[in-house]
Parts: C-alpha cells; sequence; structure tokens
C-alpha cells in the first residue's frame, strides 16, 4: 500500500515576532512555530490565518521567505492586497497565527550544480529567497534577474546583491535599472556561458519566456506556481493547473513544477 | 473522557457510533491531517464523489472565496472506480468500519453501472448519489427533476442492496418534494443537501472568477437554508436525514440535529480547521451532558410546528 504523504503537515498555532512594513504595501512578518521551522525547506509554504469568526472563510497560502530552524522562526514576505493580507498588515507582535505546514513540494536542486538563475518579478522574490541561500550555503553561483514595476518595489535587492555573483534589474518604469523583460538579459548570459537551473516565480509571461529560452539552450527550469487554495493539503482538488500530465493540484503535486510541464491557455 | 451520553444514532438501516462525517469532495483520506486514532472516532468516513471510468474536472480557476462561503468548480475529478477499489479502499478500511461512499454519473446507466461494480465490497456501508450530476442527454441535474430522480434512484436499487442515501440539490422550488420522490424510489436515507448554484464577476477585469463559469455555494452563507430544508422536510416527509451545509461549530450541528437531521456532514469548514468534524463530535457531547439528556436521539427532530 503506497501512502502518497509520509511527511504529513501540522496545523499548530504560531506566535506572531514582529511584523513591518518595508515600503508602500510590502511586509514582512516574523513567526515562531518550532515544528513547522524545523521541517520547512525552499519553495514550500504555508496555510495561515489571523482571523476568528470565519471572516474570511478561508486560510491565505504565503511561501516560506526567510527558515530559521535554531530559532524555531520563519519569515513571510507579502503584499497587502485584500481582506486576508489587510488584516495581517495591521496585527501586532505577540498576536496568533494559526498555521498549517509545511505545504508543498519546494525547490529541487540537482546535484553538481554549479552555478543557477533565479527570475522574479515583485513578491515573486519570496518563494526564492530561502532557495537563494541554500544555493549559497552550498557553494553554487548565482545569477539574479529581478523585476518589479517601480525600483522601490525591488525587494531585498541589497541582500541579494551581497551573495550574488551578478543582479540584473528591469522595472516598467526605468526608474532602477532597465525597461524592458529581465529575461532579456538572462538571453545575453545564456549566449556566453552554461547555466545549470533556472528558477522563476511571480510572472507567466516570464515563465513563457524562459520556456522558450529553455527549448533553445537547453537547461533545467523550474516555476513556483499560485493558484486560489481552500484547503492547501490536497483536499479539495480546487488549486489545479493545466499540465503535459492533466490537472495537477499545485498545493500537492506543486507549488514547483518543472516549467516545460507546465500549459499556459493565453 | 468517561462515556456519559450516548451519540449513537440510527439512519433506517445505518447505524453510527456518531452522527458527524466529511461531506463528500472535502476530505481526502491520502492527504488528510487527523491520524488513524482520530480517522476511527469520526461517525463515518465518505470520500469524494466517484465515477466509473477516470475524468478530470474543470478547467482553473475552480475555487473563489465569497462572503462566508466559497464558491467551488471543481467538478468532479476522478480516477476511476478500479483505482478506488486498489488504492482508496484498502486505506479507508483500515481508517474507520463505516464507509460510505459517493457515486456521480452522468447517465442512468452509467450509476447503474457503477453501483453494480461495488456491491460486491463487503466493507461499503451505503451509497450515497450525488444527484448534482448534470444528464448527458440533457445536460438537466438529476437532482432538480423529479421523474428522472425516481428513475434513476429506481434503476440504482436494482443494482446494489445496499442502503441507498440520495444527496439533494438545494436548487429546486420545493425540496419536500425532491425528498419525497427519492424515497417513493427507494432511497432509505436522503442527505440535504448539495451546494446552491452561484456565480461571482471580477469587475476590474470583466471575467468569470471561476473557469465554469458558474460554480457551488457552500459554508456558514448557506446553513440558514439548509437547516430550514432539513425542516420542512422532517414535517412532511418519514426519511432519516444526514443534514450538511456551513456547518462549523458543534452549536450548527446541534441546530441540524433539531431540525430533525439525524447525522451532520462537514465540508468546507474543514478547509479552514482540519480537525473541526472532532471538536464537533466533543462538543456535541458536552451539550447533552450539560442539558441533561442520556441520548442525542432525544434531542433528533426537536423543534416541531
Ligand atoms: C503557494 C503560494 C505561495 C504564495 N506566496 C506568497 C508570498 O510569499 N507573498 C505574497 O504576498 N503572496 C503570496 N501568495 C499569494 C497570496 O496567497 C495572496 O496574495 C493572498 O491569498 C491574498 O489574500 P487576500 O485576502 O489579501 O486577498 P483577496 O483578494 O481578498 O483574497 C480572496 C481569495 O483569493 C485568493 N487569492 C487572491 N490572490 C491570490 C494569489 N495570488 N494566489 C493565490 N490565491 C489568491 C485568496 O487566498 C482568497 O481565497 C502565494 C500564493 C500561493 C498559492
Ligand atoms: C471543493 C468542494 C468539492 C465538493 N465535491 C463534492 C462531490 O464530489 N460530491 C458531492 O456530492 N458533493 C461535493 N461537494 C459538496 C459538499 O459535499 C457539501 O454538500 C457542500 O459543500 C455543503 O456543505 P459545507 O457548507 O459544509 O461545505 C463539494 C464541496 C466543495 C466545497
Ligand atoms: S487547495 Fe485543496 S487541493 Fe490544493
Amino acid at each position: 500500500m503506497k501512502i502518497e504523504n509520509i511527511n504529513i503537515p501540522l496545523m499548530i498555532s504560531g506566535n506572531l515576532i514582529e511584523n513591518i512594513n518595508l515600503n508602500d504595501n510590502y511586509y514582512r512578518m516574523r513567526i515562531k512555530a518550532p515544528q513547522i521551522a524545523r521541517k520547512a525547506k525552499p519553495g514550500q509554504f504555508v496555510m495561515l490565518s489571523m482571523w476568528k469568526n470565519k471572516d474570511p472563510f478561508l486560510k491565505r497560502p504565503f511561501s516560506f521567505y526567510g527558515i530559521e530552524s535554531d530559532s524555531g522562526t520563519f519569515d513571510i514576505l507579502y503584499k497587502e492586497i485584500g481582506k486576508g493580507t489587510q488584516i495581517m498588515a495591521k496585527s501586532k507582535a505577540g498576536d496568533l497565527v494559526e498555521l498549517i505546514g509545511p505545504l508543498g513540494n519546494g525547490f529541487k536542486i540537482p546535484e553538481n550544480t554549479n552555478n543557477i538563475a533565479v527570475v522574479a518579478r515583485g513578491i515573486g522574490i519570496a518563494a526564492l529567497m530561502p532557495l537563494i541561500l541554500e544555493s549559497k550555503k552550498r557553494g553554487i553561483a548565482i545569477y539574479a534577474f529581478l523585476s518589479a514595476q517601480t525600483g522601490n518595489l525591488l525587494l531585498c535587492s541589497n541582500e541579494i546583491n551581497s551573495i550574488s555573483e551578478k543582479v540584473f534589474y528591469t522595472t516598467d518604469d526605468g526608474s532602477k535599472g532597465a525597461k524592458g523583460m529581465v529575461t532579456n538579459f538572462l538571453q545575453n548570459v545564456l549566449k556566453e556561458e552554461v547555466i545549470d537551473v533556472v528558477y522563476v516565480c511571480g510572472s507567466k509571461r516570464l515563465t513563457k519566456h524562459i520556456r522558450n529560452l529553455q527549448r533553445k539552450y537547453n537547461f533545467l527550469a523550474f516555476v513556483s506556481l499560485e493558484e486560489h487554495m481552500a484547503c492547501g493539503i490536497g483536499a479539495c482538488k480546487g488549486c489545479v493547473h493545466k499540465t503535459n500530465d492533466g490537472y495537477k493540484r499545485v498545493c500537492k503535486e506543486g507549488p514547483i513544477f518543472p516549467v516545460e510541464e507546465v500549459i499556459f491557455d493565453d | 473522557m468517561t462515556k456519559e451520553v450516548s451519540l449513537e444514532v440510527d439512519l433506517g438501516p445505518l447505524h453510527l457510533k456518531n452522527p458527524i462525517m466529511p461531506a463528500s469532495g472535502t476530505f481526502d483520506i491520502r492527504c488528510t491531517l487527523l491520524n488513524q486514532k482520530e480517522l476511527n472516532r469520526l461517525g463515518a468516513i465518505l470520500p469524494k464523489s466517484i465515477a466509473f471510468q477516470e475524468r478530470e474536472g474543470n478547467p482553473g480557476p475552480r475555487i473563489c472565496e465569497t462572503d462566508c462561503g466559497l464558491l467551488n468548480a471543481v467538478g468532479v475529478p476522478s480516477k476511476g472506480v478500479e483505482y478506488f477499489i486498489k488504492e482508496e479502499l484498502p486505506l479507508l478500511k483500515k481508517a474507520n468500519n463505516t464507509i460510505i461512499v459517493s457515486l456521480m454519473g452522468n447517465s442512468i446507466p452509467d450509476f447503474c453501472n457503477l453501483a453494480g461494480y461495488l456491491n460486491e465490497n463487503k466493507e461499503i456501508s451505503a451509497l450515497e448519489i450525488n444527484l448534482s450530476c448534470p444528464n448527458l442527454n440533457n445536460g438537466i441535474l438529476f437532482g432538480v427533476n423529479q421523474d428522472k430522480l425516481y428513475e434513476l434512484i429506481f434503476n440504482i436499487k436494482k443494482n446494489t442492496s445496499k442502503p441507498i442515501i440520495a444527496k439533494l440539490s438545494p436548487n429546486v422550488s420545493d425540496i419536500r418534494e425532491m425528498a419525497l420522490t427519492a424515497k417513493n424510489a427507494g432511497a432509505q436515507i436522503i442527505t440535504v443537501a448539495n451546494t446552491l448554484m452561484g456565480m461571482a464577476i471580477d469587475v476590474d477585469k470583466q471575467v468569470f472568477r471561476l473557469g465554469n463559469t458558474m460554480g457551488g455555494l457552500s459554508g456558514p452563507a448557506i446553513r440558514p437554508i439548509v437547516v430550514r430544508m432539513i425542516w420542512e422536510i422532517a414535517q412532511s416527509v418519514d426519511i432519516p436525514i444526514i443534514g450538511v451545509g456551513g456547518v462549523y461549530c458543534a452549536e450548527n450541528a446541534i441546530e441540524m440535529l433539531l431540525a430533525g437531521a439525524s447525522a451532520v456532514q462537514i465540508g468546507s469548514a474543514n478547509f479552514f480547521n482540519p480537525h473541526v468534524m472532532l471538536e464537533v463530535i466533543e462538543g456535541i457531547e458536552k451539550y447533552l451532558i450539560k442539558k441533561k439528556y442520556n441520548s442525542i436521539q432525544d434531542i433528533i427532530g426537536l423543534m416541531k410546528n
């Protein structure tokens, strides 16, 4: 008999340690939940709620942005967009956080990887940050390609700058770096050298472009996908994305998929 | 906890150690947070509707949160009955000794084949018929047409000796007629009810929020409607009722029992709180003790006209 999930996620309460407004409507939250922090891997996520009375009715999915297993904490980098994230933005140290996690498959870093490229748009950097740190630890060279609407929304650029081989920026308004597609820079790098693995998060357009580059330059590539979720644990079949192999649950078979498996309709 | 009160309920041919079970489609034995002991505490276990053959379900987005609930247009993706028997049933068997299997089909022969196929499986205690399935012939749900509902249940009965639970659709003008029709066709139990049809539109992008355009509304938003339907049926049709819709705490479940339900399923609330079914069982027990009842039977259908 096959049991699909030996690593059963936990449902526990965590404690909000701090909640910091970074700029505009971007925040970073630190949560103490040792059992989850100890099991968390880059690319995985938690379902989270900080609201009572079932309003909103569902928990919200957030990627691990920082994992500190020693102190038993993890960080979330989030953008305030609607009902749930508004409540999160107003929360204070000491508040209780209801959690289910760690969830999803997480990133794979294949053995003998020498260098990687990370491609992030906006808040998409959140999911990639633990991967960047883990790669650094393993001595893997990192090329970062960051894109956002405006310069001040290029999140964590200082930190990424300090640990990456090279960092490329584009912004929609040209306020930092160049205008246009950040993957054009990736293409320039690929013309010169071999990149072992490319990881992308935060933009369907960039992911499609990476798929095109992959056909030409033949590298491994993984994307972190987002879909609306009800349960986050694989039970409701609500979060599917189209793949070459039929619909797959983003919360269970994902959120990380090989780029060549994913089908975008438009 | 020492057992001071009995939570045992009888639904015609079906005897349960307590009235709480998952609602179909909201629980998966292959990815539950409940351990074996906890699974065994449930009154019954009820997996997602299965189809005879593999089917993939609806395109995304499949989920849209609404005020006090959610719309879903999952459709019924299924790996088919053979996979179910080989891979899922053994896990269910280990988890609980009352297994109810929910069936979906798109024609009467389709349902009958499925019921027939499962008839030999001794582990299955009853079959729940998901009447919110469209009939391939005309696209109309079995659950909203009295003649089709009768014909379907009547024919399924010929293919199985297991108790039949008809899971009604609430998208009808008079739920009592549907309950009576199901009973006359041979259903021994009814489940009230499946989701209410709804729709949501993103006004910014001017697109439907669900890939399937329409979806089923579940959650606390629908509970008062379901409580009313349970009560209406309990007043007029002599058939055991399983209530389902928007239950997220013991008080909600007790409300359904008082209205006339003999058992209660919990669906969407599992998403927010995977332990909710266990909490509801404990809560009902506490309520009975506090109110000095010996048995849950004493409160079922207490609310009369
Ligand atoms: C695996 C995964 C990881 C994520 N990681 C992050 C992260 O690290 N940082 C971050 O800021 N955001 C992340 N998101 C997106 C985040 O979940 C949504 O921004 C959040 O749910 C919005 O909730 P809300 O109540 O503020 O918005 P509302 O618009 O009020 O939410 C309404 C409903 O839509 C859902 N929803 C809205 N936007 C999204 C979205 N983009 N993806 C999935 N569901 C959505 C909500 O969960 C809720 O069910 C992630 C999503 C997924 C699936
Ligand atoms: C995601 C989801 C999937 C569902 N799938 C099924 C199904 O396969 N078969 C079925 O009979 N009902 C299905 N339902 C309906 C539930 O079993 C239940 O009748 C309904 O959700 C109302 O209960 P609730 O408010 O407690 O969720 C589904 C509901 C949801 C939310
Ligand atoms: S969110 Fe329920 S299966 Fe993925």
